[in-house]
């Protein structure tokens, strides 16, 4: 959908980048952010001033598609930029094509044919493919993202997953029955009100040289009613997305196929719906986990931790890995705390905490870390169980805290990061690498670049 | 506050006593001497208790040797240290109100940690029962003079009296916050400001009159609903130049809405009583800045207090005015609540004005939204300036008053953009609503050194803490005052 060429195709509508003014244009127009100019039909200078690293530099491929309006195909101009800009420029303008047309019956009005143009589209083409395989696993992760939950439910979830096998996967799906058997009481108890039941998907990356994996965890609630602590109606269709962050697991493991990448890695993702019925679980209930804890659930919409605790101990105890990552639309308190522009960042290790940012900051899905305090933990004692799994109904609770607190009872001592994408798993400016509102697949580049920087020499580990 | 007094061991004669045990060590100094006493009695009962001295092992025994009323042992554990000094003290306290003096010792600790055992007994010891009337005598805690036993009694004293003053600083902010708002409106508060030039501070008081001419409408517009008048209290404290005219002074701004309704945009009924203490910034200056008059820091500091009341009165000020700040920027008012922020941006404006201040901090009980991202065991911390933010962090580490930092940023800017004037006073709902008030600070602090402390979810206690009764914790007071003395006296 995109490529690099020399020179513009015939009926291209070009985009031109434009650092600076330089003679100040009688139009006004000086190179900056959000400015756009018509030269000609065919022709539009588009305003890149300031952009001095990745994230900005792509943002201005983006901005480059928005300025292309209707135009079917479309050119980026990057010539006489060095190959990073010109890669990040492509980047950002494909992410930004990107739109979710599976359900529409006639195809939407936009750019469709992308070109990049480089002055040497051969000594471009590797940094080009590595940045595509990052973009094609955010791009597959907002396909899963976007998807109604009536189609998308968790064994159809599974069967998607399971198609990646084609890319050299391997893919393993646990149904209910199965989970019975390992006694995933937590994520049986999320799933247990739905028609369609529960499934934890493990997906494995061999990589090239022998070493303990690195495990992505993924919250994949396929629609979340919130159950019998159900949610108020407003908005509540947004919640075909609480899937975001097995999603970005599975985008992320898709990219790290793509790329031939040598580290060896796996994801684990729990699947289920949280309906409500009169199969429902019930605030009060005390479930018996995977790792035979006992928690006592006050709340069924703080279903998330549930299914997290079961894949994180499964993944844990089964590929003993050398970091554990989780993703999750975990909580609205996190958005209280962080807005839509950066997601929670909870941790053990402050090693690996700065290695995860560092990899948001330079895809620009930037982190901030916020604590897990003593008090947080001491707010899920529970008087009938090992602990309960969010701290009883009150103003102005610190639930994104409590979540990550209770997160952590189920990694043992391994390195184990949490991020919170609830605030950030969907678009919420015009101005971003994908459409407003819709997904933006965050973390599957993340992932992929902390993968590239971190864990990819085999003499470290 | 409690009478402390630092004496060599010996065995009291009357009282309580308390004896602070190593781990797994045999008792020496004064628990020796009344093992003795006690013909050995003291270690048989350590070890039927199980006593080993670990960290939060305690034991009583009453009357344990002829005088002595009551006898606490409390397990020092490994790390040493103030801190720990402190809540060993604190939990002294705790256990001897019901006695009239007590005996702790110290003999087996540094001279400084001495001192810290007596501030976290002095600090525990609080009690704001100036409206209890009919309280049993017998009820109310009875400890008035602690004496702390340690060989080096000259050495702790010295330690002790630069504290005893901060003690006194937190005391201070913990009562301007316990106060009742019907008796602590802005103009009470302003009074008992005042009442500190005894200590040497150099107090101002700033009315309608003044704010008008100045042009604070931001911080006017807030207090126009309450017949109770705003003021700003300015008080100086010139411990570096003295007589001569001060020059970049640090400068602690804050929020005190002596009582927040909510206005126009009014609050829910439940927990109402609770915004009593929406001046705990303001009062924590207050405290921190008798604090460092009183042991003579060699700063020059200004405090500046924004004080005004947010009530729903007929004049109060709606959603939708555009107000003009001190600074000529225009604010919309989205949400009468969002209150605060409007206080300060007028103060901190003039802040910069008046002082050129080397630094700004300022503190507030701003936004519900930090105690959603935090809890209760951090403050949250913005600043713009990495050094200003480090040393806070540090101070608050070491004084038990913990801060988290929070981002600032472009994105969180553009939130606050408003279709009729420059700025409006909350944008994008709840998301990020401390660090879109903070945004909205850092407005007005003009690229100067600048900290913003989210005081909401630290400023009151539901519980005892080692150190703070159930109230008003003063939270601040020690950070800032630790601060300035590692950093800033000259």
């Amino acid at each position: 959908m995109l490529r690099l060429r020399a020179e513009a195709p015939a009926g291209a509508l070009v985009l031109k980048p434009i650092l600076e003014g330089g003679e100040p244009h009688p139009s006004g127009f000086a190179g900056r952010p959000s400015q756009v100019l018509e030269l000609h039909p065919k022709l539009r200078w588009v305003g890149a001033d300031g952009a001095s690293n990745t994230p900005q530099w792509e943002a201005v491929g983006a901005a480059c598609l928005r300025a292309a309006g209707e135009a079917p195909r479309v050119a980026i101009d990057a010539r006489g930029l060095p190959d990073a800009v010109a890669v990040a420029l492509g980047t950002g303008a494909m992410l930004r094509a990107w739109r979710f047309e599976a359900l529409k019956s006639r195809r939407t009005p936009g750019p469709r044919r992308l070109s990049l143009l480089v002055d040497a589209p051969d000594r471009a083409a590797p940094l080009w493919a590595r940045a595509k395989a990052g973009v094609e696993g955010a791009l597959q992760a907002r396909e899963l993202v976007a998807e109604p939950a009536n189609r998308l439910h968790p064994r159809e979830f599974a069967r998607r997953l399971k198609a990646l096998e084609a890319e050299g996967l391997e893919v393993e799906v646990l149904k209910p029955s199965q989970l019975r058997k390992l006694g995933a009481g937590g994520l049986l108890a999320v799933g247990q009100g739905a028609a369609e039941g529960p499934r934890l998907v493990i997906l494995r990356w061999k990589g090239r040289f022998a070493a303990p994996p690195v495990a992505f965890v993924g919250k994949g609630i396929c629609f979340d009613t919130g159950g019998i602590s159900i949610k108020p109606a407003a908005g509540m269709e947004k919640m075909r997305g609480d899937m975001a962050g097995a999603a970005a697991c599975a985008g992320a493991m898709l990219a790290l196929a793509r790329r031939n990448s040598p580290c060896p890695a796996v994801a684990v993702l729990a699947l289920a719906e949280n309906a409500t019925s009169g199969h429902a679980y019930r605030p009060g209930d005390v479930l018996t986990m995977l790792s035979g804890r006992s928690v006592e659930v006050i709340d069924t919409d703080a279903e998330g931790r549930l299914i997290l605790a079961d894949a994180l101990h499964y993944a844990a105890t089964r590929f003993k890995p050398q970091a554990i990552l989780d993703l999750a639309t975990l909580t609205g308190s996190v958005v209280t705390a962080l807005g839509t522009h950066r997601a929670g960042l909870y941790g053990n290790e402050a090693a690996l905490g700065a290695a995860v940012a560092a990899a948001g900051e330079a895809v620009g899905e930037r982190l901030w870390p916020l604590p897990i305090g003593e008090a947080h933990r001491r707010d899920l004692d529970s008087p009938i169980a090992d602990l309960r799994q969010c701290a009883p109904a009150g103003p102005l609770l610190p639930d994104a805290c409590h979540a990550a607190a209770f997160l952590r009872e189920f990694v043992g001592l391994l390195p184990w990061a949490h991020l919170d994408i609830a605030g950030v798993s969907e678009e919420a400016g015009e101005e971003g690498l994908a459409p407003r509102h819709g997904p933006t697949g965050f973390g599957a580049r993340l992932l992929d670049t902390l993968v590239e920087r971190h864990f990819e020499d085999p003499h470290r580990v | 506050m409690l009478d402390i007094a630092f004496a060599k061991p010996a065995l009291p004669k009357a009282g309580g006593l308390v004896l602070l045990l190593a781990e797994e060590a045999p008792p020496t100094g004064l628990a020796a001497t009344l093992d003795a006493a006690m013909e050995g009695g003291l270690v048989r009962a350590l070890e039927a208790a199980g006593f080993k001295g670990r960290k939060g092992q305690s034991v009583t025994l009453w009357a344990p040797a002829p005088g002595i009323g009551k006898l606490l042992v409390l397990g020092m554990g490994k790390e040493g240290g103030a801190a720990e000094a402190e809540k060993l003290g604190g939990a002294a306290a705790a256990a001897m109100a019901g006695e009239v003096t007590a005996m702790i010792t110290a003999d087996g600790l540094p001279a400084a940690e001495a001192a810290s055992v007596a501030m976290g007994a002095a600090l525990r010891h609080y009690r704001f029962d100036r409206y209890r009337t009919t309280e049993k005598a017998e009820d109310k805690p009875k400890l008035s003079k602690l004496t702390v036993a340690t060989t080096e009694g000259a050495a702790a004293k010295a330690a002790w009296g630069p504290m005893k003053a901060v003690v006194e600083g937190v005391f201070l902010a913990r009562d301007l916050v316990s106060e009742p708002p019907n008796v602590l409106n802005p103009v009470e508060f302003a009074k008992r400001c005042e009442a500190l030039s005894a200590l040497g501070l150099e107090v101002d008081v700033l009315g309608v009159k003044e704010m008008k001419k100045l042009g604070m409408g931001a911080l006017l517009g807030v207090a126009q609903g309450s017949i109770n008048e705003p003021r700003l209290v300015v008080m100086r404290w010139n411990g570096l130049s003295k007589g001569k005219k001060a020059s970049n002074p640090v400068c602690f701004i804050g929020k005190g809405v002596t009582f927040d309704t909510g206005g126009i945009s009014i609050k829910p009924a439940g927990g109402m009583e609770d915004m009593k203490w929406d001046m705990a910034g303001a009062g924590t200056v207050a405290g921190l800045m008798a604090a460092l008059a009183g042991r003579k820091a060699r700063v020059d500091a200004v405090g500046l207090l924004g004080l005004v009341e947010n009530m729903p009165g007929h004049n109060a000020q709606r959603p939708g005015d555009v107000v003009t700040s001190a600074s000529g920027q225009t604010i919309e008012v989205i949400n009468t609540d969002a209150e605060g922020r409007l206080v300060l941006a007028d103060v901190i404006h003039y802040a910069i004005e008046k002082y050129d201040p080397k630094f700004m901090v300022d503190l507030a009980t701003l936004t519900g939204a930090i105690i959603v991202a935090l809890g209760h065991e951090h403050a949250g911390l913005f600043a713009n300036d990495e050094e200003l933010a480090a040393r806070i962090l540090a101070a608050g580490t070491a004084v038990g008053e913990a801060c988290w930092r929070m981002p600032l940023g472009d994105a969180y800017d553009k939130q606050i953009k408003s279709d009729i004037a420059d700025m409006k006073n909350v944008g994008g709902g709840r998301a990020g609503g401390s660090i879109t008030a903070a945004q909205f600070i850092q407005r007005f602090v003009q690229k100067k050194p600048w900290a913003h402390l989210d005081i909401a979810g630290t400023a009151w206690s539901s519980k005892d803490a080692p150190t703070t009764p159930k109230g008003a914790t003063a939270f601040g007071v020690r950070l800032l005052d630790r601060m300035v003395a590692e950093h800033y006296e000259g």
